[in-house]
């Protein structure tokens, strides 16, 4: 939270402290940083937030945007996307608020308002390879990766590193990417996915074993790729010396 | 058990303990053993992953302003009440109307400020400094004299020095007070009546709004501090006239929602 620059021993130094501390910012305090009440609590600020309180939906804002941000940026892939979903996400969000009456927490609620908005969002793109609908029905027989069983597969363990994950996590169809991103990434349990996607618990396990069954094709495709390029380097190389 | 059982299992139970069956078949089966090590090191590397981004500001100003384009957010207006000319007068003097004035003016100050600091940063070579131009906005703009508020002290030496006739460029800068003073005046005289007003009809609300005006005047005595030791630290004259700018903001949104208990 805190981007301090400190200069210690100088009043300077104290004065570029305030001036990067999110919390206390001066620099930012009246324009980009309202103050917000400390004490709040969610229900508070939604009821607040229900009747038009500016302060309490920033505290809503600053309270999700957070996670929201960062699901989007992993479903999208770019940050310009990602911020144009988020705040959408957010603008249904507040003007369906008043709807809000607590049946499921607001948290799920926000990310089911946030997973659509980001589907709806790329089946607009519809990219001709992956089908949306492929990924978002019940199992099917046919449906999903499959795995040669008892074929020899090119082993990942050590090779996975964050840079070829990302990658590979932008490759997955829509509905498995929000099933692996909301699972393994951001720790929800399969009943809040369940609730969040609306499907059944069993849906989100099957999804999200297909999910990591499709990932690691990908890793391997990504790895082969890399030694095939680093082989064709080193012949390029070998050949110059020639 | 075999290698497409197993893997119905890893479906619906995930990769958390397996059944004795499935452990056994993993026992033998190097192909399901190897496929299980790839999964779980997918999972690994997933939870290094950062589940939460913290979002460019960006994002909420072009939020807020949706909303308010929308009217989703609805701050309480205040109707006034119908009144005699007399009450209307007689409001208008109430020191919440003068301390809104007041920031207003603040904000000229400021202004005046910024654009004399800027000058006398880059001054135009080749010419004199100009002395009749030193201006005192602030001074002639303040409505009322504040008791409360500090005085530039003037010495003796320098009141009789200003007697005499001709320009005398650093003297008469001393004797007046600086824009920056000036708007710290301003602003002091527009705070005087905040600790009056019930501002946001919500007592969180209001200790928040003041625990930021603490926290600016904190920073803008420990600025003023600064430049009272390095007069030329051009940085530090910069933040001050932030903080000043976004005091005289605050002040003035305060005073726009307040509801003055006088």
């Amino acid at each position: 939270m805190c981007s301090s620059i400190v200069i210690p021993g100088t009043t300077l130094g104290a004065i570029r402290r305030i001036r990067t501390t999110s919390g206390a910012a001066t620099g930012q305090l009246a324009r980009q940083r309202p103050p917000q009440p400390v004490a709040w609590t969610e229900a508070e600020a939604i009821r607040l937030a229900q009747a038009g309180n500016a302060a309490a939906f920033e505290f809503l804002y600053r309270l999700h945007g957070r996670r929201v941000y960062a699901l989007c940026l992993r479903m999208v892939g770019n940050p310009a996307d990602a911020e144009d979903l988020m705040q959408e996400a957010f603008l249904q969000l507040y003007r369906k608020i008043g709807t809000f009456r607590g049946e499921s927490a607001f948290s799920t609620w926000l990310h089911r308002m946030t997973v659509n908005v980001v589907l709806m969002r790329l089946r607009k793109k519809s990219l001709p390879t992956d089908s949306l609908e492929e990924t978002l029905e019940p199992d099917s027989e046919n449906s999903g990766p499959k795995r040669d069983v008892g074929a020899p597969d090119l082993r990942l363990s050590g090779a996975v590193d964050r840079v070829n994950l990302e990658r590979s996590i932008e490759k997955l169809p829509p509905g498995y990417r929000t099933v692996f991103v909301l699972h393994d990434v951001q720790g929800y349990e399969h009943n809040e996915i369940a609730d969040i996607m609306r499907c059944s618990v069993g849906n989100s396990k099957s999804q999200l074993h297909k999910a990591r069954t499709r990932l690691r094709e990908l890793l391997q495709e990504e790895i082969r790729d890399q030694a095939r390029e680093e082989r064709k380097a080193a012949k390029t190389q070998s050949g110059s010396l020639d | 058990m075999q290698c497409k059982d197993l893997e119905f299992v890893l479906e619906s139970e995930g990769l958390g303990p397996l059944p004795v069956e499935a452990r056994e078949h993993l026992a033998g089966c190097s192909a399901c053993q190897g496929y299980l090590a790839d999964l779980n090191s997918i999972v690994l590397a997933a939870k290094t992953l950062p589940a939460e981004v913290t979002p460019p500001d960006r994002i909420w100003i072009s939020l807020r302003a949706r909303l308010e384009a929308e009217g989703l957010i609805k701050e309480p207006i205040l109707v006034p009440e119908p009144s005699s000319w007399w009450q209307n007068f007689s409001a208008w003097l109430r020191p919440r109307t003068l301390a809104t004035a007041t920031a207003g003016l603040a904000l000229l100050a400021i202004t005046v400020f910024v654009t004399r600091t800027s000058y006398q940063s880059h001054p135009n070579p080749g010419s004199q400094q100009p002395v009749t131009t030193v201006s005192r906005p602030a001074e002639s703009s303040l409505p009322v004299p504040a008791p409360t508020s500090p005085v530039v002290p003037v010495s003796p030496k320098l009141s009789a020095d200003n007697s005499v006739p001709g320009p005398r460029p650093s003297k008469v800068k001393e004797l007046a007070p600086s824009p920056s003073e000036a708007a710290s005046l301003a602003l002091n005289i527009a705070e005087r009546d905040v600790p009056d007003m019930e501002l946001a009809g919500n007592s969180q609300v209001d200790a928040s709004l003041r625990q930021n005006l603490r926290t600016l005047n904190e920073f803008i005595a420990e600025c003023e501090q600064h430049l009272k030791k390095n007069p030329q630290d051009q940085l530090a004259r910069e933040y001050l006239y932030t903080a000043y700018q976004q005091k005289a903001d605050l002040l003035a949104a305060m005073m726009e929602n307040g509801r003055s208990e006088h």
